[in-house]
């Protein structure tokens, strides 16, 4: 039986729920010969921001249990370099898979700067964004765990685009489900969740911690059972208010149950992040995996499995 | 040349030295493009909790016709994994992957500088250029600490490459330094040589400060930084870089290195 695995979401067809998560995929060019993002759901850019940006001093990664800590500090590429040299690439590899640009200001402004230029530019299928990159210290108010910060950050791009606006949000908050309403009613069509967790390494030889910039954000499978939590908890909320907005599931999927953990939860997509360094065709396994999995039990389509964690 | 990910079985393992071993596995796809100072990642087998990145290691030897050979020193959990494997374990090997030693320079004269667990691609390294045409004159200076780290490179380096042993417990070799040994041989060079170090970045800042740009053909260093996916996506290895006109940049050591020219590592 030929199991479909596209999904609709926020009026969008994918071809199958599995994207990359952004900064674990580049800009889809350095993985292309070993894992082709056309044959995935969709893929999710790293972080662009308005300048280039070099990035946090290292060491930027360690290891942890079941997982790793990352300061990258949103090195990229910036916004202009991004347009010319990297999108045209992207979008003549893409197939069918759809093209998500991730972006992140260090003011409001800055993120309608950004909203406004990437909205109206041919060839994207959707904006992500980022709302709480936790490796970034710049003085400025941390938008993604303020309630008002979201709402305007996502009305004012809102007022630039016509685009599907995904708000990618930090699970360091008291109430993740608040923060998801406050995204969909400011007008975002979809909510990410969750980014990275803040955490520490410290070696014990020289007493001191092992990152240059000492706090990182912590991914991985170590992560997962928060985030099904997290999108578990504003699926439910998202469905008392009555709104139609959709959930992609992030958080340390590395195989297709973990990724039915999600979708089972309420998640519409899902992207893979971290396991990609572990294995670069992780995602290809992630959607080989969940075709098999409905295929083994009769499922016709995976849409059906969308939220079926819940109690009716 | 486009790195692979494949499992592939160990077909043996070794100890050679203190805490220090081998492996060996079989690769027929990629092994004859692999370049003396490229690495690979290692990866536990799917599903195993033992440790999750991948870590890079230098190829150590390349023998005919498709064997691959890795050296690794016990010092976390990955190393501890890897040594207690037995022949018909799977590991994953992702490779080759990054910049290579400068082979073909035109020095005369060749100095590779190891120290510890840097050896590996030197080891590589001083095969190439023994092989090559006009194969410049090749001294291999090897640290260790200790004696009983002291891995025996016979049989495993060509005969005309000299090899010098310096430790500090002075068991084996010259007791001291590498950089003593280094500054003997500079002093007796008569034509500047290419010199090549892969060790702790201590030692390679010593070997960089002894080293003057106008005397030596070129001085390459490999580095390490901690590493998640090898292919300069997720831009966590970056080393700091001083170019000669002054500007300072990061550049991942995945992709831009492990090998980059040591006088334009900020080594402080």
């Amino acid at each position: 039986m030929a199991v479909d695995l596209s999904v609709e979401c926020m009026g969008l067809s994918f071809q199958n729920p599995v994207l990359v998560a952004s900064g674990t995929f580049g800009y889809g060019d350095e993985y292309y010969d070993i894992m082709p993002f056309r044959l995935l759901g969709g893929l999710v850019t790293k972080t662009i921001t308005a300048r280039v940006r070099p990035g946090n001093p290292p060491p930027r990664v360690v290891e942890t249990d079941a997982g790793m800590l990352n300061s990258i500090g949103l090195a990229n590429v910036g916004l202009e370099a991004f347009l010319r040299d990297k999108l045209p690439w992207i979008l003549q590899h893409a197939g069918p898979s759809r093209i998500v640009v991730n972006f992140a200001g260090f003011s409001v402004d800055e993120y309608l700067e950004l909203g406004a230029v990437l909205g109206r530019t041919p060839g994207i299928d959707a904006l992500e964004v980022n709302l709480g990159c936790p490796n970034v210290r710049a003085g400025h108010i941390h938008f993604g765990a303020d309630p008002e910060g979201v709402r305007q950050v996502i009305s004012g791009v809102r007022g630039k685009t016509a685009l599907p606006i995904v708000a990618k949000l930090t699970p360091n908050v008291t109430d993740i489900a608040s923060l998801a309403q406050n995204a969909v009613e400011a007008g975002a069509d979809c909510v990410s969740l969750i980014n990275t967790l803040p955490g520490m390494k410290i070696d014990v030889q020289r007493r001191k911690p092992v990152l240059g910039m000492g706090f990182g954000g912590l991914s991985g499978p170590a992560i997962r059972p928060v985030g099904v939590a997290c999108v578990y908890k504003v699926y439910q909320r998202l469905r008392q208010i009555g709104s139609k907005a959709a959930i992609i599931g992030i958080g340390g999927i590395t195989s297709g149950c973990d990724a039915l953990e999600y979708i089972l939860a309420g998640a519409r997509l899902v992207q893979v992040g971290t396991a990609s360094f572990v294995h670069p065709q992780a995602a290809k396994t992630v959607v080989d995996e969940l075709e098999r999995y409905c295929a083994e039990r009769n499922i016709e389509s995976i849409s059906e499995l969308i939220g079926a964690a819940h109690e009716e | 040349m486009n790195p692979a990910f494949e499992w592939v079985p160990v077909s043996r393992i070794e100890e050679v030295a203190e805490d220090t071993f081998v492996i060996s596995y079989a690769e027929p796809k990629n092994a004859t493009a692999i370049q003396a100072g490229q690495f690979c990642m290692v990866s536990s087998s799917p599903g195993s909790s033992d440790f999750y990145l991948p870590r890079p290691f230098s190829y150590y030897q390349v023998l005919a016709p498709h064997t691959i050979r890795i050296l690794f020193r016990i010092f976390g959990r990955a190393t501890r994994w890897m040594a207690a494997l037995k022949p018909g374990d799977k590991i994953g090997v992702f490779g080759p992957l990054g910049r290579a030693f400068t082979s073909r320079t035109g020095a005369q004269r060749a100095i590779l500088v190891a120290g510890g667990i840097g050896l590996p691609p030197l080891v590589l390294l001083a095969g190439k250029l023994a092989r090559l045409d006009k194969a410049p004159v090749i001294d291999l200076v090897y640290g260790e600490v200790k004696g009983a780290r002291v891995i025996d490179l016979k049989g495993t380096l060509p005969e005309t490459v000299r090899c010098h042993i310096a430790t500090e417990d002075g068991q084996i070799g010259f007791k001291g330094l590498v950089t003593q040994v280094l500054e003997k041989i500079l002093s007796g060079s008569e034509t500047p040589p290419a010199v090549y170090t892969c060790g702790p970045k201590a030692m390679m800042a010593a070997v960089s400060d002894i080293l003057q740009p106008e005397k030596v053909e070129l001085f390459e260093a490999s580095l390490e930084e901690n590493m998640a996916c090898g292919m300069g996506i997720c831009q966590g290895c970056v080393i700091p870089i001083k170019a000669k006109d002054g500007a300072e940049r990061y550049e991942c050591c995945c992709t831009e290195g492990p090998v980059f020219n040591g006088f334009e590592v900020k080594w402080r």
